[in-house]
């Protein structure tokens, strides 16, 4: 198994000039993502996403602990040749699309038709090809973010990191995107992908990771994750709400949910009481639902002296 | 080297609008000065064209002290440095950037001393000489200001490249002229501000070539401090 992005044991302090405190943005943080799958990296704002993938780029240093890109010290140069980024927030040049595009992919070592051909591919794929010649600085937010992509993809990378790709898209945009992504990873690429949308990294992730106050709070792959603590839905009839802890009842129908582990012994339950099962069904959790349970857990406190 | 000559030419790029208006000022000038007498008003001309020289002494710092901070603020930096592009590299391109910035206003500073001053008897290769020890300075000051503000915002940075700049000049003054070689912006200034039509071949190459081992200096100094800025970090 190839690792294409590891981070070993890191921690990320920012440190006030002023007023001396500390803010620990990542704690003992380690994560491995393997070649070929789309990763989805998730958590609440602050809670140090943008600051991992910040430190693999190597836009800072870690306060303690390393890792590797692409088989490289974070912060090297040839690896990122082989990566494609979009930051949050995406801040381009103000400046025709197409030239944009080849501006970026100069700047990995591109040139000549190659580079041109690239760039106007890069800018079909994104549905900007009727705007390549347009200025930059004119583009809308939805725009911006498309020729984000385009740049990020013009070296034709094997990692792409994207940080919110789809937060200024709307749901056309975010489908394209969504098919891009498994392209992507169809054509053996990687995607380490940040996002608040959970429906889409519930739809394209392979694997899941949430981050909550700068520790890893959950890893897994994302069918395991949405099984784990499965409940079944009994809906059962001529049985009475009180003999089922967190029973509902509506014109004599009897629902309740029960671990699916436990669920034969709920149906016997039913069938020896008198009672007539309707269905059972099996209730799916969402991302949403383990995003919530995350970030209301208690957090240990920091070390001292940070914040 | 590609990667140093893309950034350059952006930067100097995204500075074109304050190029453009140097650029017209200088030519707004040296129209006037073209349509005064010459010869009778040589003195205020060189006057002109020594206050214009001393400007972009002052540009090359905003330029310098200015870029990285710019570039953070925007977020445009993390564009760049997300290719394969160096924190050595990137600051090259941007010490060329400044210098290129400073080369067209020197440039245009010396295409219109030619007219106006070689009209009115000066060297025209004086001219140009002085162009040279400017665009030195100009290269020197830029990159103090530019590694100043690999670590500072550019309101410190600024003061901090002229207490470093203002420094040795002050030295100079005091304890003797060889001071004012440590850092020898002020001493090339000095050659610009002091020339005149009596003494067209006062200067000293050397402290040219100072001047450009000392950018070389400042600017492995400043990537060695970059390396180890965080620059993902909110501005202030």
């Amino acid at each position: 198994m190839r690792f294409v992005l590891e981070f070993d044991n890191v921690t990320k302090e920012y440190r006030s000039f002023a007023s001396k405190r500390r803010l620990r943005a990542l704690d003992s943080f380690s994560l491995a993502v393997e070649a070929g799958e789309i990763f989805g990296f998730l958590g609440p704002n602050g809670a140090g996403k943008s600051t991992a993938i910040h430190l693999a780029m190597g836009f800072m240093q870690p306060t303690s602990g390393n890792g590797r890109l692409l088989g490289e010290p974070f912060g090297h140069p040839g690896a990122r040749r082989r990566v494609g980024f979009l930051a949050e927030s995406v801040a381009l040049y103000h400046r025709r699309a197409e030239r944009l595009v080849r501006f970026y992919g100069a700047l990995n070592g591109m040139g000549g038709a190659k580079l041109d051909q690239r760039a106007r591919e890069v800018l079909e794929i994104v549905g900007l090809q009727d705007h390549a010649n347009r200025n930059a600085g004119k583009f809308s937010r939805g725009m911006l973010q498309r020729v984000g992509l385009a740049q990020a993809m013009v070296n034709d990378p094997e990692l792409l990191i994207l940080d919110e790709p789809t937060s200024a898209l709307d749901p056309l945009a975010r489908v394209m995107v969504r098919e891009l992504l498994l392209g992507a990873r169809n054509d053996g690429k990687t995607i380490f992908l940040s996002s608040h949308l959970l429906s889409e990294v519930e739809l394209v992730c392979d694997r899941v990771a949430m981050l909550h106050r700068g520790k890893l709070a959950r890893l897994g792959r994302t069918a395991d994750l949405l099984q784990a603590g499965e409940q079944t839905q009994i809906v059962a009839r001529a049985i009475t709400l009180s003999q089922f802890e967190g029973a509902a009842s509506r014109d004599g129908v009897v629902s309740f949910s029960v671990p699916t582990h436990s669920q034969r012994a709920a149906l016997e339950k039913v069938w020896n009481l008198g009672g007539e099962v309707i269905s059972v069904n099996p209730v799916r959790r969402t991302l949403e639902e383990i995003f919530l349970e995350v970030t209301s857990e208690p957090q240990p406190p920091l070390s001292k002296g940070a914040q | 080297m590609k990667p140093v000559l893309l950034i350059a030419v952006n930067f100097a790029r995204e500075q074109r609008w304050p190029i453009l208006t140097l650029l017209l000022w200088v030519l707004l000038l040296a129209f006037l000065g073209l349509i005064t007498d010459i010869h009778r008003d040589r003195e205020d001309l060189l006057f002109v064209f020594k206050q214009d020289a001393v400007y972009v002494l002052a540009f090359s710092v905003f330029f310098g002290g200015s870029a990285i901070y710019n570039e953070r603020r925007s977020r445009r930096i993390l564009g760049v440095l997300s290719k394969a592009v160096g924190r050595q590299q990137y600051l090259s391109g941007l010490v060329l950037g400044v210098t290129i910035a400073c080369a067209v206003y020197c440039f245009a500073l010396g295409m219109t001393g030619s007219w106006t001053l070689g009209g009115a008897g000066f060297s025209i290769a004086h001219v140009w000489f002085l162009m040279i020890s400017l665009l030195a300075a100009c290269a020197l000051a830029g990159t103090v200001a530019l590694m100043f503000s690999t670590f500072l915002n550019p309101f410190f940075a600024a003061g901090a490249t002229a207490i470093v700049l203002g420094f040795p000049a002050l030295a100079g003054h005091i304890l003797g002229r060889q001071w004012g070689y440590v850092i020898p912006v002020w001493e090339l200034g000095a050659t610009v501000i002091n020339s005149s039509f009596d003494s067209p071949r006062a200067g000293s190459w050397f402290l040219v070539v100072l001047a450009g081992a000392e950018t070389v200096i400042f600017w492995l100094l400043s990537a060695r401090i970059f390396a180890y800025v965080d620059i993902a970090v909110a501005v202030e």
